[in-house]
């Protein structure tokens, strides 16, 4: 798309509208609602990671005084489901799989009425032994998970094992001949753990029935795909479900795909009452079931001896946990990632999501890519040391440029990786020289705009304002709050003329939701194109009330007027006063860019990367060499975003994504001892607070030529996340001399790489 | 159980209650009074976004048992200022881009007014040290740090 | 929901009296250990609740030649801004300043601190190294333990049921004296002590040790006075081979356990790297260096 008006409002600065409301703390979120007759829901859990359930008697805890029902699985259609793999039951029936499954749900009258009840339901279990590790659990003698997993339903094309809920592989050219012509090959192996999504938000949900129909209040990320969910578990038309999300609190991946929804329609529905759900922190980091996957990556790569890559061997293995959910983006955007940005003209990838007893595992923000780009850039310095050169020199030997094309034969348009490394290193190189115990770590990476269906509605009201009705998702990002910029750039208005309705599924038209990254890629389109159309029809009744030809028209100020004589003008709101201006856009979904995926097997999700964009960080961390303590001083994050239509907002983004990455690389991650979890909580699993966060510097670079969303956008929310963990584990090589193959890489890990090199801090 | 007859002053307005004495602060502000500002995040005082004021002091309202704020005046991000009038931290930041799933901001806002109350003129570290108790996954904290400096300005344009 | 009580006495006496009365009465006084553990499921909220919140007696601090006095109700916040504190009792000053957010010190005090007795605690080990006593009264009564017999095992004290904390005293330091508290620590703020050390250190005015204490926070039941450091240290200058010396020693009395926040091996290193620390900070005060903020290891 190309901007048919000048830009005016477009990467303007603006207030978000539903701002007054959060500063005041007057916006309500999902777990401020109450009704009348409201209850309160609590969960059974397994709390062991793997057993049979041999009885569970509710008797007792439904004689409790307040409750007003106890259900479990015989309580529940029997519905298996699951994005990929229908491998899920709302209730445990035969089997839990992991501490926190759900086996039995309570309504009561106050919160300690179902505290009492969940305790008085009596649970027999016949524990089994946990299986915990990943690469056992490949092993095809070994247990698996799921004893009946062969029989599942799956989306087309999901290849599985046993213990394998999807894997899939990437074939690039020769990988043998490639291997053949290296002078210098590497093997290393990286892993990271367990990272939750921890919104600040809990999750909550509220469930009314009227009737047939229910209203669900939820904390979803994603309303249309939980109303399908709902739909599909409680065997229920979609259109006698509407699920509303209040302000969202945050999501981060952790709150897509559907859950708790259909648990609480399900209580709700029993008791003809009201009910409320709202998760503790301690619930949201065990019976959350969207984890970033803990994950264990092997490369292996040749080199010739001036740097030049000529082959690549990639194993990627997913801890899944008790069921697939939507793992299988984790696992094909990771498969994605092994080449990183650079020409690999000889590629072997392949990646196996593995069933465990652990938590399950899911989308959390730009699933697979942190931890896949951590590892392929500590792989990139040690691949630069190995050929002796700096690894800003290696990096712009080997990185892709227009022409190319990457691992699954994408073809690139542009390519502006190598122009976001100059610019990320310029700006690293004005701060002071490294002092001791200091390095300046680099990373690169790309990630893709998802070009998926999406639609909006639009009118006019008579007193000239306008309302945007959007099946979009407003995350806390801003992309929903910046639609009103499209809207008026294509309407001659005022974006503030425009009110927003969203996260209803009651009036908005299908979208994906908070998923993806694509809100403005695909939904600004979808305004855009709703927009166009009322402004044909203005431009219309304009010719026809001003007798003049339409091609002399433009929209300016709130009004049709003749160009190059404002004072010939009619305002648009005479018009909306007289005629209905409403319309609808959806807008065709931008198409993959050409590739060729012959040879790879599996799935591919992600076949080819749309818009591709890049990015560069440069980390400055020093490095208590005595304690291990790494503290990171700034980061610079140059992005590659194609047009950028809302400057506060990715800077938002940019700012978020470095801070929670570095997170992922110093702090996050959950410790398991036997199937269970040892730090579910904000004390024990710690995140970066204001008194650590390093200083952020960000910039963004255009892409004029590949542009996939409205006018030049690209995907911006989830690319920030990716680059900085990355980045500050090869800072923390440079400041010490020593790699730490794991994530994260805690001061004991940094410790323990310079006191304990061969262990590679991996203990 | 006996209930304690108390009084809370919230945000200037008096309310007698008799409460269970096991009842948090915060437990007491969201279901009794209706003031749903202060949000809860966590089990430990670990995430901020319960933050108010109790005479002037923050504190973290779910840590709180409300027996003990009787007869003390209870300040919640309500209290501070409002979508129509929003306090100088409030307004700076909107314009700053400080806010955007919005669940920490009310918590935010009460620290930052803690901390201005008490030291006019901060500098950023001693903004950082502030918020520290306060959790942000969204921003980064970065313009919600900008935001209180220039918050503090406005209040101080001398300074 | 049964029997559950509350009082919040004015006074000191009033106080005392309902201990004696209500046996199983707990005193509170900023809750932020009480209800976190309540709410994270550790240990219900006692039936009986005494709250101290109101007693002025127990807030406020009273410096002089002889030395310190804090009521038991003094904030973190305060412990951290008193100038006289900085200054004399500088360690626990630092570890007043490291205890959780701002509001958990501003609700948080000093005598629930004491209470609480976490092996985490971070003013215990600045206690110990100080010389410090711990004040306990009961109806009738009043006595006084120095702090090392007062903790006395993780979430345990030598205070009986009816006993009331009511003041800690430390002492005067002599001149040439100075102290420091350190802890190693993941993050800057909302952290609990990996491991932490404290430092008290009287130098002679060569710049030799003639006096000097170190304590260990987070690797044993409670905090713990290193035996021996004083006779190890003095005549010595606080140069490399003497805090080698005192880190090893400190090392050798302490076998920390692995747990989620660390390693044993990682702890047992970090102790002596700590207490290493510690001294370097008290010494340099010692030698009336202004006062610098100790109790960040990065």
């Amino acid at each position: 798309m190309t901007a048919t008006v000048p830009p005016t409002v477009l990467g303007s600065r603006f207030v978000r509208r539903d701002g007054p409301e959060k500063v005041s703390g007057e916006a309500r979120y999902t777990a401020d609602l109450s009704f009348t007759g409201l209850l309160h829901a609590a969960f059974v859990y397994a709390g062991r990671p793997h057993a049979r359930i041999v009885s569970i008697d509710t008797t007792a805890a439904s004689r409790l005084p307040g409750v007003h029902a106890v259900l479990t699985a015989a309580d529940a259609p029997p519905v298996r489901y699951g994005m990929f793999v229908k491998d899920r039951t709302l209730f445990a029936t035969d089997v839990v799989r992991f501490e926190a499954e759900i086996v039995a749900a309570v309504a009561a009258d106050t919160a300690e009425h179902a505290a009492a009840a969940v305790a008085a339901v009596q649970v027999v279990y016949q524990d089994l032994p946990p299986i915990l590790d990943p690469e056992a659990a490949l092993d095809p003698d070994s247990a698996p998970v799921h004893a009946g997993w062969a029989g599942y339903g799956t989306q087309s094309g999901v290849q599985r094992g046993h213990n394998d809920c999807g894997h899939m592989t990437s074939v690039k050219g020769d990988v043998a001949a490639g291997f053949a012509e290296a002078d210098l090959t590497l093997t290393e192996t990286y892993t990271s753990d367990m990272v939750h999504a921890v919104p600040i938000e809990p999750h909550a949900v509220v469930a009314q029935w009227q009737g047939t129909t229910v209203t669900i209040w939820s904390t979803s990320q994603v309303p249309f795909p939980a109303r399908a969910g709902v739909a599909e578990t409680l065997q229920l038309p979609l259109s006698d479900v509407r699920i509303v999300v209040p302000h969202l609190g945050g999501g981060f991946g952790g709150k897509c795909d559907f859950h708790f929804e259909a648990h609480v329609a399900l209580l709700a529905r029993a008791t003809r009452r009201p009910v409320r759900l709202v998760f503790s922190r301690r619930e949201e980091f065990l019976a959350t079931d969207k984890v970033r996957h803990a994950t264990r990556i092997r490369l292996t790569t040749g080199l010739r001896r001036d740097g030049t890559i000529t082959a690549r061997r990639a194993r990627l293995v997913l801890d899944s946990g008790a069921y697939c959910g939507d793992a299988l983006f984790a696992t094909e955007i990771g498969l994605m990632m092994v080449a990183g940005p650079y020409r690999i003209p000889h590629l072997h990838a392949e990646v196996h999501t593995v069933y465990t007893n652990r938590t399950p595992a899911g989308s959390v923000r730009a699933p697979g890519g942190p931890q896949t780009c951590w590892a392929v850039e500590q792989h990139t310095d040690e691949l630069a040391a190995l050929a002796g050169l700096d690894p800003v020199e290696f990096r712009r030997r080997n990185l892709v440029r227009a022409g190319d094309t990457g691992q699954t034969g994408q073809w690139f348009v542009s390519a502006s990786a190598v122009e976001c490394l100059d610019r990320a290193v310029e700006l690293a190189a004005r701060g002071p020289e490294p002092g001791p115990h200091e390095g300046l770590g680099i990373a690169v990476g790309w990630w893709f705009s998802l070009s998926v269906p999406s639609g909006a509605h639009l009118r006019i009201n008579p007193d000239g304002t306008g309302t945007i009705v959007t099946g979009a998702q407003e995350n806390g990002s801003g992309s929903v709050m910046g639609l009103p910029l499209l809207a008026a750039q294509e309407l001659g208005m005022a974006p503030g003329a425009f009110s927003v309705q969203y996260q209803d599924t009651g009036c908005g038209p299908f979208d994906i939701g908070s998923a993806g990254s694509q809100t403005t890629f695909n939904n600004g389109r979808a305004v855009v194109e709703a927009a166009r159309v009322i402004r044909d029809r203005l431009l219309d009744l304009a010719a026809a009330r001003l007798e003049i030809d339409r091609a002399d028209l433009e929209l300016a100020g709130g009004t049709v007027r003749v160009r190059g004589v404002p004072e010939r003008s009619v305002p648009i709101a005479e018009f909306a006063a007289s005629t209905q201006l409403i319309a609808s856009g959806s807008g065709t979904p931008p198409p993959l860019p050409e590739h060729d995926v012959s040879g790879c097997g599996g799935r591919l999700g992600y076949a080819a990367f749309a818009a591709p964009s890049f990015f560069c960080d440069v980390a400055r961390v020093r490095v208590d060499p005595d304690t291990g303590v790494a503290t990171v001083g700034e980061v610079v994050a140059v992005h590659e975003f194609g047009r950028v239509l809302n400057p506060v907002g990715a800077e938002g983004q940019v700012e978020g994504g470095v801070v929670q990455a570095m997170g992922m690389a110093l702090l996050e991650g959950s410790r398991y001892a036997d199937g269970h979890q040892l730090n579910p909580g904000l004390l024990g699993y710690k995140l970066v607070t204001a008194a650590d966060a390093p200083r952020i510097v960000s910039e963004f670079l255009d892409d004029p030529v590949d542009q996939g969303g409205p006018y030049g956008a690209k995907a911006v929310g989830e690319p920030t996340v990716v680059g900085t963990t990355a980045a500050i584990g090869n800072a923390i090589a440079v400041a010490t001399g020593r790699r730490v193959r794991a994530l994260p890489m805690t001061a004991e890990r940094v410790w323990t790489a310079l006191h304990d090199p061969a262990d590679g801090g991996r203990s | 159980m006996t209930p304690v007859p108390v009084v809370l002053t919230a945000n200037g307005v008096r309310s007698a209650l008799d409460l269970d004495p096991h009842r948090t602060l915060l437990s007491v502000l969201r279901t009794e009074l209706g003031i749903t500002g202060p949000k809860e995040g966590c089990d430990d005082s670990e995430c901020g976004a319960c933050m108010v004021l109790l005479d002037g002091d923050p504190v973290n309202a779910c840590s709180y048992l409300a027996v003990q704020a009787d007869g003390r005046a209870v300040t919640t991000v309500e209290g501070i200022g409002t979508a129509d009038s929003p306090a100088p931290v409030q307004r700076a930041l909107l314009e700053a881009g400080g806010v955007q799933c919005g669940f920490c901001t009310p918590g935010m806002v009460v620290s930052a007014t803690a901390l201005l109350d008490r030291v006019p003129e901060p500098d950023e570290d001693d903004v950082r040290v502030a918020l520290a108790g306060n959790l942000c996954r969204c921003t980064g904290y970065q313009k919600i740090i900008e935001a209180v400096l220039d918050a503090a300005g406005n209040r101080n344009p001398a300074g | 929901m049964n029997h559950r009580s509350y009082a919040a006495p004015g006074t000191l006496a009033e106080a005392l009296d309902l201990l004696a009365e209500r046996p199983g009465t707990r005193p509170v006084a900023g809750g932020t250990d009480l209800v976190v553990a309540a709410r994270g499921g550790k240990a219900p909220l006692p039936g009986s609740l005494l709250a101290l919140h109101r007693i002025d007696e127990l807030r406020g601090l009273y410096a002089d030649d002889a030395g310190l006095t804090i009521g038991a109700g003094t904030s973190h916040a305060t412990l951290t801004t008193d100038p006289a504190v900085r200054d004399r009792w500088s360690a626990l000053s630092d570890a007043s300043a490291l205890v959780g957010s701002p509001a958990t010190r501003a609700t948080g005090t000093l005598g629930g601190n004491l209470m609480n007795a976490s092996p985490a605690m971070d003013t215990g080990s600045p206690l110990l190294v100080l010389g410090a006593r711990i004040g306990l009264r009961r109806a009738g009564g009043h006595r006084t333990l120095p702090v090392e017999r007062f903790l006395t095992g993780p979430g345990r004290t030598a205070a009986a049921p009816d006993e009331l904390l009511t003041e800690v005293t430390v002492p005067a330091p002599a001149p040439r004296s100075g102290s420091a508290y350190v802890r190693l620590e993941h993050r800057r703020a909302m952290e609990i002590a990996v491991v932490g050390a404290a430092a008290a250190v009287t130098l002679d005015p060569d710049g030799r040790f003639v006096a000097a204490a170190v304590a260990l926070t987070a690797v044993a039941p409670t905090c713990l006075l290193v035996p021996g450091i004083g006779d190890l240290l003095a005549g010595r200058h606080p140069d490399p081979v003497a805090l080698a010396l005192a880190g090893a020693t400190a090392r050798a009395s302490v076998r920390p356990i692995s747990d989620v926040r660390a390693g044993a091996g990682y702890r047992a290193a970090m102790v002596a790297v700590l207490v290493g620390r510690a001294l370097t900070a008290a010494a340099g005060r010692a030698r009336n260096a202004p006062h610098i903020p100790a109790g960040r290891t990065a």
